[in-house]
């Protein structure tokens, strides 16, 4: 009986090729907006590291003046200063913890027809690549001890590998970053992240920015000077150079916790909450503000990752689905009520009402899945118009396994959720009415 | 007429109620999404204070290491002469930053070594030159900086600052709240007693932050005049002559490139790129907001078209037999036409109310402002209109159906 009531279903949609163009096209209209905007939330809104979210932590103290300062006000930075994140990387907490920030610096490519040019990297610490499971494609990442003595080593990604070297291997080359020589001790395999949540504050296109195209050791970009790109905040004038800005109190790092398991951040917290009574003795830290911990998910939410015009946006597709729904309604409506006669005779011929309901609500299917099958490509084009947009939409805009399934169940279903109405309003038709009028 | 009307309307409520609804969510869509458009596009159409930004445009350069002192203000000079020696630049400056180039340097100014707190946060143009004449800024009182003025500040080495600053007239207001003349007034870097004074020898109009930010913080600019080194690199402002823009930008890094000794790295960009990239998320959303609401009504009047219609197949026979009875075409189109006004006035009435929940939903979700009643009246004749506008057609036909069909049988 399905398969024959899905033939006539099929068979109705050319019955009426005016009215149901227009149900099919109000259906995919409004599928399509509300899909194309739920794929960059869901993308965006997305955990970028499942397996970790929960024990990876972000600390954050507040070192700001306590001149002028009132209970409750925002903290002063949402970074560190060196002063933290040399005590932090020295704590032994936890199960690994590392540091980074941005750096910008000529890069001379041997090549002569490349010539040089700026790239961006970030200087960390070596736990830093097991720590976010970053991928080797050639090579290995610097040891702890390469930390301490602030070895000239660089791991570059698969991009700029392949910029500076083509397919070869670079491993044990020498490349020159801002006048210093480096040894290539690594290349990264592809590493997508969406959204990019290692470093967000102070970058250019926030967590959907683009990737750093180098990473070198902290304690060596420090030693070195290099040029520092992000954001840093200071409340009072840190003196002139680069070694004073670092000893000073701004803030500019970006800091990470790696904990045995999401039962441990109690043990964090009391580290962080004695740690900073421990600095209040030495005169710092002054405001005693609550100190804090972000795991990925809080970080995500803490930095506004998804903004209010992507809500927006949202909310507006689905209030515009709702619209499209309503209108889905009532053209069903009126394509249902001019077949009274024909329900009419299947009812006198002995048909329940159950097997009209049935028979109507598989037409309002078949209505649902060729909106769906419309609505799917309308989807992809709105999202290659929003990707054209800007870089950072680009790694957003695209749609998985998962919003493509939700695509047609949001079709199929809201297509029998609007055809309920005029189905059950084709069941109440009285049989010897219909037939006496015939 | 109106009675009929009603209880035929009463008689069978799921259509008009359908489309009242239709009516209702298209106004409360309609009305939000025109106030956030204008409200964008209020906010992307501010002024940056550079006149004529079509002209102008930035090259940063970058030098492979970083010189001494001396050095680099050698090299800053030799550079802008180069710019100032390509054919077609009107003017050049050195600076550090530029309005939306979103690459700034921001800290607080308070009026008074004693306070604790600053006044206000500002954003620091240093300048190698005069950028009020690069950028045509409207100076409202005082005076340029003189050319004894600027001073070479070495980052890496100095505590030197510049004791004089150009400072914006909402800057202004901000610091000397109902002074009229601050000309000559005192400012200071930061809190403390050991902060850097400064005195006001200028007040232009306006200059933009290099994050434009969409507050009155917008405009809180400090033009400072010392040359910075320290960095290995620097940052010019262009003006070109009117319609030269583009040829003057290959050019410029062609013969700063030529003129350097030593490899660099140069990059242009125009401000009208910068002004787009700044503005980019506001206009995207301007655009996907009006592409929804066109395709809103497009839905909407398909829907009342639809609805229309089938009341108007429905009712053949009664129309056959009012025509019959003497009611002229008129007649029948004016009762189609008062049917549709009364659903669509139900519709507007309700979807005002909406309009105000859904504005009241996103003031306290997603922190926006309140809606004006204007968009609701410019929202609810548009809906109005569109609704007269759809079921024209179908009451058209209903008032050409033939007294005749009333002695036909079904």
């Amino acid at each position: 009986m399905f398969q024959y009531y899905f033939l006539l279903g099929l068979r109705s949609l050319r019955r009426n090729p005016a009215l149901t163009a227009l149900l099919v096209l109000t259906l995919a209209v409004g599928v399509a907006a509300s899909i194309a905007t739920l794929t960059i939330l869901h993308v965006m809104s997305g955990d970028p590291i499942p397996l970790k979210s929960d024990r990876l932590f972000v600390p954050n103290l507040d070192n700001g003046p306590l001149a002028g300062y009132q209970p409750g006000d925002d903290p002063n930075d949402e970074q560190l200063s060196w002063r933290d994140v040399r005590n932090f990387l020295d704590s032994k907490v936890g199960e690994r913890r590392t540091a980074l920030y941005g750096v910008a610096a000529p890069v001379e490519s041997e090549r002569a027809d490349l010539g040089v040019f700026s790239a961006r990297g970030e200087a960390t610490s070596a736990d830093f690549f097991p720590m976010f499971d970053a991928p080797f494609r050639h090579g290995r990442p610097w040891s702890a001890l390469e930390d301490r003595s602030a070895a000239p080593v660089i791991v570059l990604t698969s991009q700029l590998a392949a910029r500076l070297y083509g397919d070869e291997s670079p491993v044990g080359r020498q490349l020159r970053l801002g006048g210093n020589a480096y040894q290539v001790i690594g290349v990264l395999d592809k590493w997508t992240i969406v959204p990019r949540f290692h470093r967000i504050v102070g970058v250019n296109g926030g967590a959907f920015g683009d990737e750093p195209e180098y990473y070198l050791p902290l304690t060596t970009s420090l030693q070195r000077q290099l040029g520092r790109n992000g954001s840093s905040g200071c409340t009072s004038d840190p003196g002139p150079g680069f070694q004073a800005f670092v000893d000073s109190e701004c803030t500019w790092l970006q800091f990470w916790f790696e904990m045995a398991s999401s039962r441990d951040r109690s043990s964090l917290q009391s580290y962080l909450d004695s740690y900073a009574a421990e600095q209040r003795k030495l005169g710092r830290l002054q405001r005693h503000a609550p100190n804090k911990l972000y795991n990925v998910r809080e970080w995500l939410e803490f930095q506004k990752v998804v903004g209010n015009d992507n809500k927006l946006s949202a909310w507006l597709a689905f209030g515009f689905l709702l619209l499209c729904l309503v209108n889905t309604i009532g053209l069903l409506l009126a394509k249902f009520s001019v077949r009274a006669p024909e329900v009419g005779i299947r009812r006198a011929l002995g048909a329940s009402r159950r097997d009209i309901f049935y028979q109507f609500l598989l037409e309002s299917t078949v209505v649902g899945l060729a909106g769906g099958l419309l609505g799917l490509l309308l989807a992809f084009g709105a999202l290659a118009l929003i990707a054209m947009q800007s870089k950072e939409l680009t790694a957003i805009a695209h749609m998985d396994w998962i919003m493509l399934l939700s695509t047609f169940a949001l079709a199929v279903a809201a297509a029998i959720a609007a055809g309920l109405l005029p189905t059950w309003r084709a069941c109440q038709v009285t049989p010897a009415l219909q037939l006496k009028s015939q | 007429m109106a009675h009929p009307i009603l209880s035929a309307l009463w008689r069978n409520k799921t259509g008009p109620l359908l489309v009242a609804t239709q009516v209702a969510l298209s106004l409360a869509i309609l009305a939000n999404a025109l106030y956030i458009v204008q409200v964008r596009q209020a906010v992307s159409a501010r002024p940056s204070g550079v006149a004529h930004e079509q002209q102008v445009f930035h090259v940063e350069v970058r030098r492979m290491g970083v010189g001494t002192s001396q050095d680099e203000i050698a090299q800053l000079h030799r550079e802008t002469a180069t710019l100032r020696a390509v054919a077609g630049v009107q003017s050049a400056a050195g600076t550090t930053q530029a309005p939306l180039n979103r690459m700034g340097n921001y800290g607080g100014l308070t009026t008074d070594r004693k306070q604790l707190v600053s006044q206000a946060n500002t954003t620091n143009y240093s300048v190698a030159d005069s950028v009020i004449q690069t950028w045509e800024l409207k100076l409202v009182a005082g005076r340029d900086f003189l050319p004894d003025e600027y001073v070479d500040i070495d980052v890496r080495t100095s505590t030197d600052a510049a004791r004089v600053a150009i400072v914006t007239q909402a800057l202004a207001r901000k610091l000397f709240p109902g002074v009229d003349n601050v000309v000559g007034k005192t400012i200071y870097n930061g809190t403390g007693a050991t902060t850097r004074a400064m005195q006001i020898v200028g007040v232009i109009e306006r200059l933009q932050t290099p994050a434009g930010q969409i507050d009155e913080r917008g405009e809180f600019s400090t033009i400072l005049p010392a040359r910075l080194t320290g960095y290995g690199g620097g940052y010019y402002t262009v003006r070109a002559e009117p319609g030269q823009r583009d040829r003057v930008m290959k050019e410029v890094e062609t013969a700063l490139r030529a003129a350097s000794p030593t490899p660099l790295i140069v990059r242009t960009k125009s401000m009208e790129e910068y002004r787009i990239e700044r503005y980019r998320a506001d206009t995207a959303m301007a655009w996907m907001l009006v592409t929804v609401s066109v395709l809103l009504l497009l839905i909407t009047a398909s829907g009342i078209v639809g609805m229309a219609s089938l009341w108007v197949t429905q009712r053949r026979k009664q129309i056959g037999v009012r025509r019959a009875l003497g009611a002229r075409r008129v007649d029948i189109l004016r009762y189609f036409l008062a049917e549709n006004f009364m659903i669509t006035s139900a519709g507007v009435v309700a979807g005002v109310l909406l309009g105000l929940g859904l504005n009241q939903l996103l003031v306290s979700q997603l922190e926006m402002t309140r809606l004006p009643a204007g968009y609701l009246v410019t929202g609810a004749v548009l809906l109005w209109l569109l609704g007269v506008g759809a079921v024209y057609g179908p009451a058209w036909r209903a008032a050409s159906i033939s007294p005749a069909t009333a002695t036909r049988s079904a």
